[in-house]
């Protein structure tokens, strides 16, 4: 498998003016600007082979859509290296956008008071797709994406779903190798997410794009991809298969205890316990990997009176939110672990990569 | 050429079919643009039944002056639309698409932004005002004068399309630049409505050297009319205009090259 994207040492950073409020502030604003520099991508370095499709998640300002619009050429990186199917995105903008087609869920490429029909007429000649695959795929496109009944007609009047696959068949009328999708699912309902990750899943395994998926739905993520990059702050935090991130929530517990007398200090070995105060709660956080439920809870009965308890296991969400946190740590330290983990089925394009990425710090 | 005139087509193909999804609201922008504009030459055209005269230019001869104004602003907004609402197209992110497509950057924006309708507008006032005034004040067409005539109003197309793409340039900087349009474009335009000779010299020298409205309408006209205060002007003033258009945008290109780099991208 060819490597389809390169990212290496990549940085970017914003000057971002500090807004003093007030008059005086306002007054001071436009006599002494004082700016603070925020770095949105700070050394992150990755590789993805063709045909791969990857969930790139983070919080909001984590530095995804930075990231997404470098690689697609629309900013230029302060430093670090890019290369994408053997193009400098921001260098060889023209001839390198002929290969990619990008989906922002936020902002729709077609137009408003126009039927889909006509925008990809305009995106025909824009892209100069020649008329056999022009027809082909459109032909394709409005049988996988279920288009049919509403392609004629004005977009204002289609549903947020609809718009959203119309908006999708738009970015691949030209036959894109790689398709960044920019939270394609947002707003949608369940019916018409389920769709669209159908679709795209589809398109990944027949056609062989290399796909590059960014959400705060990690349902998405589940559905579609098998590896994945969470990044957070501008750095990289984990870079690896969405199974041994799965299998962090397999063996991480969490007991909500109702304790009767709260003043009593608690301390039991291998685990984190934090108080809630709105629930009056003690939660208790371990790993089964190192120290047992049952060993938990009986060191928590044992000293104190519990009024209730209950044993959770923490969703995807939940896991990825403690990753962003930095409370759960996924125990593979890098890439090469992290596929190792999952075994050979999965990843085994990606085990025989040449640059193994750099270990990432918090794992 | 074939190709960028397809893209062209089609650009306008949909832009005018989108238009026209209302037709009623397609109609009377029409009118609505025609009759503001016109509003300015009535004022002007009852100013001048009291005064006679304007620095010995009659109301006929002001007229023809005033009609360069509208055929060259007509063009110009079918292809510089985009470039006049710049800050726009950054702030909504619809720039970003632009860089997303494997074509030149200007040449989307030129061709894709076409206010016809206006275009219309303007373009049926000053073709109209042409007719009035040219008849009138005896300007000899032959193939010599026709033929400068459509030079100057290419190259009066392009010194307004400079300056809008020059403010284009600078919004990369410091995305607003619509009080500096203000200021540097829409008021030297009301200023070229009257001979440039009526003014002091600080504004002269804005208009023939900062913002170069003079070379889109009066001295092109002073080409047909030869009034007597073109004397203070040196002569070859009046051949130059599309030197000038073709120059300007060009530096004005080099900048806006220079610009592009500096693009940062609104956050989502």
């Amino acid at each position: 498998m060819e490597t389809m994207i390169n990212v290496e040492n990549l940085c970017k950073t914003f000057k971002i003016q500090r807004r003093s409020t007030g008059f005086t502030g306002a007054v001071k604003n436009i006599f002494r600007p004082t700016y603070e520099y925020k770095k949105a991508v700070n050394d992150v370095s990755f590789s993805i082979n063709e045909g791969e499709m990857v969930g790139f998640i983070g919080p909001n300002g984590a530095g995804k859509s930075t990231t997404v619009k470098m690689l697609s050429g629309i900013l230029h990186p302060d430093s670090g290296s890019i290369s994408v199917a053997g193009y400098i995105p921001h260098k060889q903008r023209k001839d390198y956008v002929a290969n990619i087609g990008v989906v922002f869920g936020q902002k729709s490429q077609i137009s408003w008071d126009l039927s889909p029909l006509d925008s990809y007429e305009v995106i025909k000649h824009i892209y100069r797709i020649p008329d056999k695959l022009y027809k082909d795929n459109l032909e394709r496109y409005t049988e996988l994406l279920d288009m049919s009944d509403f392609i004629d007609r004005p977009v204002r009047q289609l549903s947020l779903g609809q718009r959203m696959r119309a908006d999708i068949a738009a970015a691949l009328l030209h036959s894109p190798k790689i398709v960044f999708f920019d939270e394609p699912t947002i707003g949608i309902d369940v019916v018409g997410k389920d769709k669209i990750r159908r679709f795209i899943k589809t398109l990944n395994e027949t056609d062989n794009i290399t796909m590059i998926f960014t959400t705060h739905d990690m349902q998405d993520i589940e559905q579609t991809c098998q590896r994945l990059i969470i990044i957070d702050d501008g750095k990289k935090l984990y870079d690896g298969s969405l199974e041994n991130v799965k299998s962090g929530c397999v063996s991480t517990r969490i007991i909500e205890a109702e304790i009767e007398d709260m003043t009593n200090g608690i301390d039991i070995d291998h685990t984190q316990i934090t108080h809630d105060e709105s629930s009056g709660k003690l939660i208790v956080t371990f790993d089964t990997d190192k120290i047992s439920t049952s060993e938990v809870m009986s060191q928590l009965m044992s000293t104190n009176s519990v009024k209730d308890i209950s044993i959770k296991e923490p969703g995807i969400d939940a896991v990825i939110r403690d990753i962003y946190e930095g409370k759960i740590k996924v125990r593979a330290a890098t890439r090469v672990s992290a596929d190792a983990s999952v075994g050979a089925v999965a990843f085994s394009n990606v085990c025989h990569r040449q640059t193994a990425p750099q270990a990432d710090t918090r794992f | 050429m074939k190709d960028i005139l397809s893209l062209f087509f089609a650009y306008a193909r949909s832009g005018l079919k989108s238009r026209f999804q209302y037709k009623v609201d397609a109609i009377v922008v029409i009118f609505a643009v025609f009759l503001r504009e016109a509003g300015g030459v009535i004022a002007m055209y009852l100013a001048l039944q009291k005064f006679g005269t304007i620095n010995d230019w009659s109301i006929d001869e002001l007229l023809f002056l005033f009609s360069l104004i509208f055929i060259t602003y007509g063009i110009f907004i079918v292809f510089f639309m985009a470039l006049r609402d710049f800050p726009d197209w950054i702030k909504h992110g619809d720039f970003d698409r632009v860089l997303l497509r494997p074509r030149g950057v200007l040449t989307q924006l030129v061709l894709c932004g076409a206010d016809w309708l206006a275009a219309f507008g303007h373009g049926t006032l000053g073709i109209l005002l042409l007719i009035i005034s040219a008849n009138r004040v005896g300007v000899e067409w032959n193939v010599k004068t026709v033929l400068y005539y459509l030079m100057c109003v290419i190259g009066g197309v392009l010194i307004q399309g400079a300056v809008f793409l020059a403010f284009s340039a600078i919004t990369f900087y410091v995305l607003e630049t619509n009080s500096l349009k203000e200021i540097f474009y829409w008021n030297m335009r009301k200023f070229a409505i009257y001979p440039l000779s009526i003014y002091n010299k600080f504004i002269q020298a804005i208009l023939i050297f900062v913002v170069p409205f003079a070379f889109v309408n009066y001295f092109p006209a002073q080409f047909f009319l030869q009034k007597p205060d073109m004397a203070s002007y040196p002569t070859w003033f009046m051949y130059i205009t599309p030197i000038v258009g073709i120059v300007l945008y060009a530096l004005a290109y080099a900048f806006w090259r220079f610009s592009l780099r500096f693009y940062k991208s609104t956050g989502n």
